[in-house]
């Protein structure tokens, strides 16, 4: 095991971290497959509303490739497929079918029926041709598991990477926590690694300091192991660490969770449909729970303030709604409070509560963990050019300058400050004191680029 | 609810949309946000964010300056009975000071602010925080003795021309408070030329109320003793009771100021340490040099530290982190060059007998030079990914 030297970070003790017990989350009455959360995705359903699905049946494909499909995650009817602005696909809802056993004549899909894969053995992998796994997965709605450096876009079978990163830890401080992800599914992780050996030559598997005492039977496997702060485990951050060439900036990366799954797929030709998710809230310890892919946020978070926000990741997930559903790529919720109180001369506070990258309030002489809240505490203003986000940025660029060079339309420039190595991990716009949306812009850049490349 | 807020609610919609001042919405708008912090919900990820804003940190500048200002008052009112051969206890030279010196700070702020609101009116963007830093070191940079009507020409120049034709704080290249001083400096030499700088309705005969540097020494005698026969001693250069601009005087304070900010991570250690070194490494230099022992080309580092205004420029003009470079090692050799060209102006060239104003300008025009450099190098240093 080799340790990454990452510097660079949020390094505040958080409150709300889940605790290590688990609970199963009985099967809710709908589930969905969002397209919100899949990168550069062109939707063309291949459902309409009241027709009834099986667990892995096709609900729509990426129009750039076909071959992509995206499953359902149970069976039942399609009840509605729900657009957003510009008819732009964010939902396809299905009903799930409850009480299908007693009167399985009327219907023809019955609870728990599914679409039968083509399945392998564990022992025939070495001789199975790669164009082969790759078609399996693609038909059975998992290829999408692997994203393609820069752009996390989903892998292009066509490419050889030279590197496979497969992340332990999820995009939140608080993802699940690997032992829980891989409990009984010692069997499923190795297999994965050996359909990885067919993709690359290089595999890296990544954990974060802490998660590692708990992690006992999986050592021989873990390459790498990053510091425990937001964020090392990131993939895109440990590329950037750990690339020696241009070539290597077309690596792959898979999060061990959807390892697992195309493993299990692979040897049992059934669409995997558990999840293990965690739910984060301020001075709360919830327990992990496993719940059927496609649950509905509200069935996860339980009674809520009105006012607080639910994310898929603080720092770089999107903002749910209690009814809509967890996307394919996500597993943690979290809710935060919304501060709304405008304090009197809040400026100048001593701020013992307050947390901070900065050395500017009381609260960074203390290593309790602290609050955060879903304000943005302050306004917007001009960049003053002070090197906040240079001073967190865990893959070394400078955020104010390559902004600069994105709004003066100096694309090349941006390149060349590295704006492709951008995470997204969002700290740049966290410790910004002018307020500046500096992950969205980048985010904006890189995508914008990406597409012209497209 | 807070009786404030429900005025300034109440109020609101005078000032906004179609009310009767909605010309006078920015004023609003910094009034509200000054009293009343706002903190409105995040729409883009991350949907967390940090507690520190430009309010504060701006803030933390003017908290790092009390020291400067409140020994700066206390001093103009110590000189000023010294120059009627008078000792006054601290708290009648502060009285005193405040007499001067408030009037002055009044001034910078009040005309200040009056371009600040015209601009953010006309613009209709938000009033920036930065002023509040400015409008309150451009004072301090200021001779007790300077007429007020000066004050407000001077921060009218820094305000409009140093900034507010380049678009407002964050885009201006020249830190403004210094800008104002230097278009004083240069317009009217009389006020600012350092000769005298003592406030005082009368002088006793024999004082001449010149500052450190303005002295030189007669043939044949050592700068350091003309200075101390001037009553320049070392410790009194370092805890500031000599004459000079409001600020400047004391190095001690100066050292207070800026170890706050430091500590504070406000202002970038860099540019104060580089700075320091800088001097240090170039007053020694010229002191190596043979020859020069009348003039400040031999007075030791020490001297070129605390005497004139280098540690209140390095410490709060020279770490406006907008006029200065955005990238570390940008800021190293920026805050070396400006001690190197403080040194350079004070001892070279005996027209300017302070150099710090100019060095700072002078490193502010080449700040985004510096960072293009170091760019260009990190970019060749890292693994191209296009």
């Amino acid at each position: 095991m080799e340790n990454i030297k990452i510097l660079k970070g949020f390094k505040t003790p958080l409150t709300g971290m889940p605790d290590s017990s688990v609970i199963q989350i009985p099967d809710p009455d709908t589930v969905a497959v969002s397209a919100m959360d899949i990168p550069y995705i062109r939707p063309k359903l291949l459902v309409k509303e009241n027709e009834s699905v099986k667990t892995g049946t096709p609900l729509f494909c990426d129009k750039r490739n076909n071959c992509i499909f995206y499953v359902s995650p149970g069976t039942g009817i399609v009840k509605q497929i729900v657009f957003g602005e510009r008819r732009r696909l964010q939902e396809v809802v299905i009903a799930l079918d409850k009480n299908l056993d007693k009167n399985t004549d009327k219907n023809q899909a019955k609870k728990d029926d599914f679409i039968q894969f083509e399945t392998l053995s564990k022992d025939s992998i070495g001789t199975i041709p790669r164009s082969k796994i790759i078609k399996l997965l693609q038909q059975g709605g998992l290829w999408q598991c692997f994203r393609q450096f820069p752009s996390k876009d989903t892998a292009d079978e066509n490419h050889e990477p030279p590197m496979i990163i497969v992340p332990l830890n999820g995009n939140d401080p608080f993802s699940p926590h690997p032992e829980v992800v891989l409990e009984n599914e010692t069997g499923f992780f190795e297999f994965g690694i050996k359909i990885l050996k067919q993709f690359s030559n290089r595999i890296v598997v990544a954990s974060r300091q802490s998660s590692l005492d708990r992690l006992n039977g999986f050592k021989d496997h873990i390459t790498h192991i990053v510091p425990d702060f937001y964020p090392s485990w990131d993939p895109a951050v440990i590329l950037y660490h750990l690339k020696r060439s241009k070539e290597d900036n077309r690596s792959w990366c898979i999060p061990v969770e959807h390892l697992v799954l195309v493993a299990k797929f692979l040897l049992s030709g059934r669409y995997p449909v558990k999840r293990v998710v965690t739910i984060t809230r301020s001075n709360d310890k919830k327990p992990h729970m496993i719940a059927r892919q496609g649950t509905p946020v509200k069935n996860l978070v339980g009674s809520l303030d009105e006012n607080s926000l639910i994310t898929t990741g603080r720092f770089n997930g999107r903002a749910v709604e209690p009814q809509s559903h967890m996307g394919f790529f996500e597993n943690t919720l979290n809710i935060i409070n919304d501060n709304q109180e405008e304090e009197l001369f809040g400026f100048i506070k001593p701020g013992l509560t307050k947390p901070t990258a900065s050395r500017t309030f009381l609260s960074c002489l203390s290593r309790d963990p602290k609050d955060l809240d879903c304000n943005i505490h302050g306004e917007e203003r001009a960049c003053i050019n002070c090197g906040y986000c240079a001073n967190i940025c865990p893959n070394d660029l400078a955020p104010s300058f390559i902004y600069k060079a994105l709004l003066s339309d100096e694309i090349e420039d941006a390149l060349s400050y590295g704006l492709l190595d951008c995470c997204r991990c969002g700290l740049c716009s966290y410790v910004c004191p002018s307020k500046i949306e500096l992950t969205q812009l980048l985010s904006q850049g890189m995508d914008a680029h990406y597409k012209d490349k497209e | 609810m807070n009786p404030l807020k429900k005025l300034i609610d109440l109020s609101e919609k005078h000032f906004t949309g179609s009310g009767k001042f909605n010309r006078l919405e920015p004023l609003f708008d910094a009034t509200k946000t000054f009293l009343f912090f706002p903190s409105s919900k995040n729409k883009y990820k991350p949907f967390v964010r940090d507690n520190l804003d430009l309010k504060r940190f701006m803030s933390f500048v003017i908290i790092s300056l009390l020291p400067v200002l409140i020994f700066g008052i206390y001093n103009t009112g110590f000189q000023a009975g010294l120059a009627q051969g008078e000792s006054y206890a601290f708290i009648q030279a502060f009285f005193l000071g405040s007499r001067y010196v408030l009037p002055i700070i009044i001034v910078s702020y009040a005309v200040g602010f009056f371009w600040e609101i015209v601009f953010a009116t006309i613009r209709k963007h938000k009033i920036s925080e930065g002023f509040l830093v400015t409008g309150l070191l451009f004072p301090l940079t200021l001779p007790a003795t300077i007429p007020l009507w000066q004050v407000a020409l001077g921060i009218s120049f820094g305000v409009v021309i140093g900034k507010e034709v380049f678009g407002g704080t964050g885009r201006n290249f020249l830190n403004p408070a210094l800008t104002g001083r230097a278009f004083l400096f240069f317009s009217y030499p009389v006020s600012m030329s350092g000769d005298v700088w003592v406030a005082a309705g009368s002088t006793v005969d024999g004082f001449s109320g010149a500052t450190a540097l303005s002295i030189l020494a007669p043939e044949g005698e050592k700068i350091t003793a003309a200075l101390s026969n001037s009553g320049f001693s070392l410790a009194d250069l370092f805890f500031g009771l000599v004459p000079g601009s409001i600020g400047e005087t004391s190095a001690f304070c100066c050292i207070l100021g800026a170890l706050f900010l430091i500590i504070t991570k406000i202002a970038n250690f860099r540019i104060i340490i580089g700075g320091i070194t800088g001097l240090i490494v170039t007053s020694i230099i010229f002191y190596l040099i043979p020859g020069g022992s009348d003039s400040w080309m031999n007075a030791s580092p020490l001297y070129h530290l605390c005497a004139g205004g280098f540690l209140f420029g390095i410490s709060f003009m020279a770490t406006d982190p907008v006029s200065a470079p955005g990238t570390n090692p940008g800021r190293w050799i920026f805050g070396f060059l400006i001690g190197f060209l403080t040194i350079t102006i004070r001892v070279a060239n005996p027209a300017f007998v302070e150099g710090t104003m100019l060095a700072i300008l002078f490193m502010n025009v080449f700040a985004p030079l510096l960072d293009l450099i170091v760019m260009k190098y990190t970019v060749s240093n890292r693994i191209p990914n296009v």
